[in-house]
């Protein structure tokens, strides 16, 4: 059997010395923090099969309704491709929503949490990796829309530039993950109002972002949204790649102005997130919020 | 009790009539006493404004996104139909409270609160006590409903005349759809029980799913007869044509019209008021008696199970 | 079960390992820790001014009733909690300033934990937490079988978490305290709603692991007296947030135990109980019981006190001398709560009920 750690017993090895990891100690425990922390969900997945049915078939329905709503008004085609692709995008919202900003809520209640604080990672891995395990479903979910609604209704994509359209796949991802960070670190302070802010945040949010016509139509405020929301930002661009051939309402910029928004959101939302963790941990720490239960 | 006094004899102590309950006036109780533990759960807010923009942004923001869908495609010409996608969009918004309340309840008593065990093994009738800890929600709901219709009728132009609102078969409907949206809510809870994850998605997922056959954003003709027909049966269906019938008489109809299976089946373009009323409580009672039938199930399996004092989670 | 020692810890290193090592004196030094929660009516005072030192390899134990503070004291060594004034260290390390420091060498574990992912089974809730100290697949999986193996849930590896019983899960709560090698042990009420011999086969392992490496410490908080009697090298008797009292178990009762208590039981005593009353050095002599054995003999009960342990001599001379064959002696010891009461006036569940009533 191969010894355990080598933190004790060893002659010139200390307390003091065993607390001073180096950079590549602590970088590797992060990532390993990460994958540990996705694990679990991963794991639920495989084991609660019923997500099935209520994270993508059901979803895919529900997106459905709004494709026969374009339908009743005689729409172009591509605006039953708007909202596919909005509906596709929708899981990765809910995700960030659900299972990141409101998680530490329902990870405090359970005793978890102080258990990740008393640890040695970093906490935004652990966030991080909730959202990695949290991926899964929505990148399911967002491809089996796409696939079967695209299939079901006649959605013809049109893509000219695959690698920009991958890139501003990828980077309302991370954008919208730093703002779950952001809200994750929100929400350990304020408690239960954080459940309640994070239902606010659903059909306000589709409103604003365009999730089912081009955010362009809503002229200032969609303008609005671009600058500042991922979801906004990411769909817009997304759809001006996707379906290059359609005409598109004057308002938003050209989807490689769009992808340096993207970028820029990403890293301001990952830096407030840590700045925020940082802030919020504190104040929990001072106000006793890491174990109380019920607030 | 006095340590010291002398305790009385075991047998004067029970009371076998303790073990009879008094029928409905305990009924009546549970159901009050879960209507306000709701209610102190559910307004349990620090901020009052968050509380208004749950309650408002929410229905509002649903009903924003349909009528600029109209706009941005029907232009002038789509405006007719804002009446018809704000009245759905609203009552919505009070069937996903209604169906995600009961819903909810489950899962916060088991994985948050913990308690679920405790109100289970409680003689107070489990069933009563979830319908009531939905009260709050669903008021919650109607409160949106009201707000949003407002909004519809000051904001986005919709039509309004209170002269010409058939109020009693608005209320007849109400009643009824109300009912209905318990059942469902009491099915969803029924699943929920027997889900180890937690589930607080499902019952939107599943009111979502509802979305699409209901007839609640577009008209059910233009569904495929197989679907149509689900749309049919389901009782949400009759209530909102209902209720828009009520609304507004003689405007757009969601459940008949020219090629839909309605007018295939019965002969005639658009059910009429009396239809509309006879169709939800057929449907309505169907519905609700095998969602208490599916909940009285999954309450035994749970107790077979032991699922009532398991939390999981991811 | 066992633990395992590190394979390369040498005969030399096991008697001496802590040579050439940089071991600071103390493991734990707290000075003037207060906190103060802001609740409502009032705010509350949790604690009011705290010193304390423990060693390195020392089991130290807090005792107290409920709502002493015993549970904020190790929050806050914990890196979970901030103190409102003063400072505490662990191994030299601020609790306030360094805490990823501290929280690379320490580990908690509190009872009734309800912590974890039911959907889990033990094993990989374990590795879970190995990738949190950092280590890698494989490793984390072998100390994760070393662990279960060493706690006695080998057949409980592949049950989902939701399934356990309480002392099951309690000692998976142990185990998952027990992965990163921890220097030091911070130990909440770890018997908290165990059952006599699940609480037994817990304190079991928690010296077990002890007492594999030589130099790891564990702070422990109990309110069960005889739990800190037993295990405790030391302990700090806490109360409304201040410590009364700090000593080894023995210490502790000496303060109380002015005299010497014995239980004899005799064949017969001729004179009955004055006949040992009288004898110099005898406090008090009386009869607890005259009963008969199983075997039909008469037992007879006596309970000395004596002025100390070198009186029992003469006793014991006494009834020689008497004809009386002792059957059995027995010396009573004052208990932790004695001293509690001494130091505060009232027991532990008078201040159970205090605490209740006071926030309440």
């Amino acid at each position: 059997m191969a010894a355990p750690l080598d933190l004790i017993g060893r002659s010139g090895t200390g307390p003091r010395q065993a607390a001073d990891w180096s950079r590549r100690q602590v970088i590797l425990t992060d990532l390993r923090s990460v994958r540990g922390r996705a694990y679990p969900r991963v794991i639920g997945l495989m084991r609660e099969p019923s997500w099935v049915l209520f994270e993508i078939l059901l979803p895919f329905l529900a997106t459905s309704a709004f494709v026969f709503v374009y339908r009743a008004l005689d729409a172009p085609q591509e605006y039953v491709g708007f909202v596919v692709l909005g509906g596709a995008l929708t899981a990765f919202w809910l995700n960030v929503i659900w299972m990141m900003a409101n998680q530490l809520y329902w990870e405090k209640s359970q005793g978890n949490l102080e258990l990740y604080f008393a640890a040695p990672m970093h906490f935004m891995s652990i966030l991080f990796g909730m959202a990695l395990g949290g991926m899964v479903m929505s990148s399911t979910r967002a491809a089996t829309v796409l696939v079967i609604a695209g299939a079901v209704y006649g959605v013809a994509f049109s893509v000219d530039q695959w690698a920009l359209l991958l890139g501003v796949f990828v980077l309302p991802l991370g954008a919208l993950y730093g703002l779950g960070m952001v809200l994750a670190s929100l929400f350990l302070v304020w408690g239960r109002e954080a459940w309640h802010m994070g239902q606010a945040l659903t059909e306000p949010v589709y409103f604003v972002s365009g999730l089912n016509f081009p955010v362009a139509h809503l002229g200032f405020l969609g303008a609005l949204s671009v600058a500042f929301i991922p979801l906004a930002t990411g769909l817009d661009a997304m759809r001006q790649l996707a379906f290059a051939d359609a005409a598109f309402p004057a308002g938003t910029p050209p989807p490689g102005v769009e992808v340096l928004i993207l970028a820029a959101m990403t890293v301001v939302s990952i830096v407030a997130a840590r700045g925020m963790l940082i802030a919020m941990e504190r104040r929990a720490r001072r106000d006793g919020r890491l174990s109380v239960r019920w607030q | 009790m006095s340590a010291l006094a002398p305790a009385p004899p075991a047998a004067a102590l029970f009371d076998a009539a303790r073990t009879e309950g008094r029928g409905i006036a305990d009924t009546l109780r549970t159901f009050a006493v879960a209507t306000r533990l709701g209610w102190q759960l559910e307004a349990n807010w620090t901020d009052p404004f968050l509380f208004f923009i749950y309650s408002v942004a929410k229905p509002v923001s649903s009903a924003l996104i349909l009528v600029v869908m109209l706009e941005v495609i029907g232009g002038p010409a789509g405006r007719a139909f804002r009446p018809f996608v704000v009245v759905g969009s609203a009552l919505w918004s009070f069937v996903v409270s209604g169906i995600a309340g009961l819903a909810w309840s489950i899962l916060e008593d088991r994985e948050r609160y913990r308690v679920l065990k405790y109100v289970v093994i409680s003689p107070s009738d489990f069933l009563t006590v979830l319908i009531g800890r939905g009260v709050a929600r669903l008021g919650v709901g109607l409160a949106g409903v009201v707000i949003t219709l407002v909004v519809g009728v000051v904001a986005l132009g919709v039509p309004f005349d209170p002269g010409v609102v058939d109020w009693p078969v608005l209320l007849v409907v109400s009643v009824m759809g109300l009912a209905s949206i318990v059942g469902l809510g009491l099915l969803m809870a029924g699943i929920v029980i027997q889900t180890r994850q937690e589930s607080w998605s499902y019952p939107e997922a599943f009111a979502g799913a509802l979305f699409l056959v209901t007839g609640a954003v577009f008209p059910l003709a233009l569904l495929p007869a197989p679907v149509q027909a689900l749309g049919l049966l389901t009782p949400l269906t009759w209530w909102i044509a209902g209720v828009r019938e009520a609304l507004f008489p003689g405007g757009p109809g969601s459940v008949g019209g020219e090629g839909s299976l309605y007018a295939s089946v019965f002969g005639h373009a658009n059910p009429g008021s009396a239809e509309i009323i006879g169709a939800l409580l057929a449907s309505g009672v169907v519905v609700t008696l095998a969602a208490v039938a599916v909940f009285r199930r999954s309450d035994r399996r749970a107790r077979q199970a032991g699922l009532y004092d398991q939390t999981s989670g991811s | 079960m066992g633990f395992a020692v590190p394979a390369d810890l040498t005969a030399e290193t096991l008697a001496a390992p802590l040579d050439g090592a940089e071991m600071p004196p103390l493991a734990i030094e707290v000075r003037g820790i207060r906190r103060v929660y802001a609740a409502k009516p009032a705010p509350v005072v949790a604690l009011d001014g705290v010193d304390l030192d423990v060693a390195p390899g020392e089991l130290f134990g807090l005792l107290g009733p409920n709502g002493a503070g015993k549970t904020t004291l190790i929050k806050i060594l914990t890196t979970l909690l901030l103190p409102s004034s003063g400072s505490a260290q662990v191994f030299g390390f601020d609790v306030v300033r360094d805490t990823k420091k501290i929280r690379r060498i320490m580990n908690m574990v509190a009872g009734g934990e309800q912590s974890g992912y039911g959907i889990l089974t033990v094993r990989e809730q374990l590795w879970m937490f190995t990738q949190f100290y950092g280590l890698t697949r494989g490793e984390g999986w072998r100390r994760v079988d070393e662990l279960i193996e060493a706690v006695g849930l080998a057949e409980q590896r592949v049950q989902r978490v939701s399934t356990l019983s309480t002392g099951q899960r309690q000692k998976m709560n142990l185990a998952r305290g027990l992965l990163n090698d921890p220097w030091i042990l911070f130990l909440d009420e770890p018997t908290l709603g165990l059952d006599v011999s699940a609480a037994r086969s817990l304190r079991e392992l928690i010296v077990a692991w002890q007492h594999a490496v030589p130099g790891r410490t564990i702070l422990l908080t109990t309110h069960y007296m005889a739990e800190a009697d037993e295990l405790c090298d030391r302990i700090a008797i806490v109360d409304r947030g201040r410590i009364l009292a700090i000593g080894s178990p023995a210490e502790l009762k000496k303060r109380v135990q002015r005299e010497s208590i014995f239980r004899i039981e005799l064949d017969k005593l001729d004179g009955g109980a004055p006949t040992l009353a009288h004898l110099p050095g005898v406090v008090s002599a009386s009869e607890a019981a005259n009963i008969d054995a199983a075997d039909q003999r008469q037992v007879v009960v006596m309970n000395l006190v004596l002025e100390d342990d070198g009186v029992l001599g003469q006793v014991v001379g006494a009834l020689a001398e008497t004809g009386s064959q002792i059957l059995g002696l027995r010396k009573s010891e004052p208990t932790l709560e004695d001293v509690f009461v001494e130091l505060v006036g009232r027991g532990f569940a008078e201040s159970d009920v205090d605490a209740t009533e006071g926030t309440g």
